[in-house]
């Protein structure tokens, strides 16, 4: 079991890169999201393991949070989505650019 | 035990890339389901049953199904390749590559296990044995009742604002003007 210990921390490094890879690569904002809901569970996973490995529990703990604040991220960013969407808009990230004009 | 380690966390990969590389978004979204429950079995391999149950729970079901139900209403269908393309995904694979070693270095430097499974350091009074003789849940739940509350009431605030937020963006504009 405690051979796996870097294996953990390896895997989790990996999801969040490919992750921030793929916020930065899509342009689908419904895809980038889910590249953050990827690199949030990532943390999860860092913080699960490091929470067995220490012996303690506030890496647990902040998982379940994390976990809430996921979830309040998607709801009000697809609600976002779809606000643009309503608003005829191509849901294109590149194309959307007003605010910074 | 490394059998399942190897195969989850396989599959969670594959997953994670599934969900950058796919063309359509509903695969897209497939992937990340597959990504999460092989995460929820990694979590069962820490000994986190109650995060493992969670994850099934609020990530595979509600998040996941918000997801799919925005794809289904927008119905985004192929993102459109531009000639950038290629290399926008080369160059974001060679960042992911070269992050994840970053990250990787970082975070097992100076990190040595030794016998048991244990790091070496200061141990926390939470080993698997105590905890599973408690109980995983009330252990955790103890803790979230006690030592972290103000997080987890924060966590409540926050919620009410997302539900908030959510229900005002979605309405109709119509009223406004």
């Amino acid at each position: 079991m405690s051979g796996l210990f870097p294996g953990f921390l390896i895997l989790s490094a990996a999801m969040f890169a490919i992750g921030a890879a793929g916020v930065l690569v899509r342009r689908n904002p419904i895809v980038v999201f889910m590249c953050i809901e990827l690199m949030l569970n990532s943390a999860n996973l860092a913080l699960v393991t490091y929470a067995r490995y220490t012996h303690t529990m506030a890496g647990q703990v902040f998982a379940l949070i994390v976990i809430a604040v996921a979830a309040s991220e998607v709801v009000v960013g697809l609600a976002l989505i779809t606000g643009v969407y309503r608003s005829g808009r191509r849901l294109d990230l590149d194309e959307l650019s007003e605010m910074s004009e | 035990m490394s059998v399942v380690f190897g195969l989850a966390a396989v599959i969670a990969f594959m997953g994670a890339l599934g969900v950058v590389l796919s063309q359509r978004t509903i695969y897209s979204a497939m992937s990340l389901v597959l990504n999460m429950v092989a995460l929820a079995v990694l979590f069962l391999l820490l000994d986190a049953q109650f995060i493992a149950a969670v994850q099934i729970i609020v990530y595979a079901g509600a998040v996941m199904v918000l997801f799919v139900f925005i794809i289904a209403l927008l119905s985004p269908g192929a993102e459109e390749r531009l000639r950038s393309v290629e290399l926008r995904l080369l160059l974001g694979g060679v960042g992911a590559v070269a992050f994840t070693l970053l990250i990787g270095r970082l975070t097992l430097n100076g990190i040595t296990v030794g016998a048991h499974g244990r790091l070496h350091g200061a141990l926390g009074p939470f080993s698997p044995v105590a905890v599973n003789a408690h109980g995983q849940v009330q252990t955790l739940g103890d803790q979230l009742f006690t030592t972290y509350l103000l997080p987890f009431e924060v966590t409540s605030l926050l919620l009410l604002v997302a539900a908030v937020g959510a229900v005002y963006l979605s309405r109709r504009r119509r009223q406004l003007a």
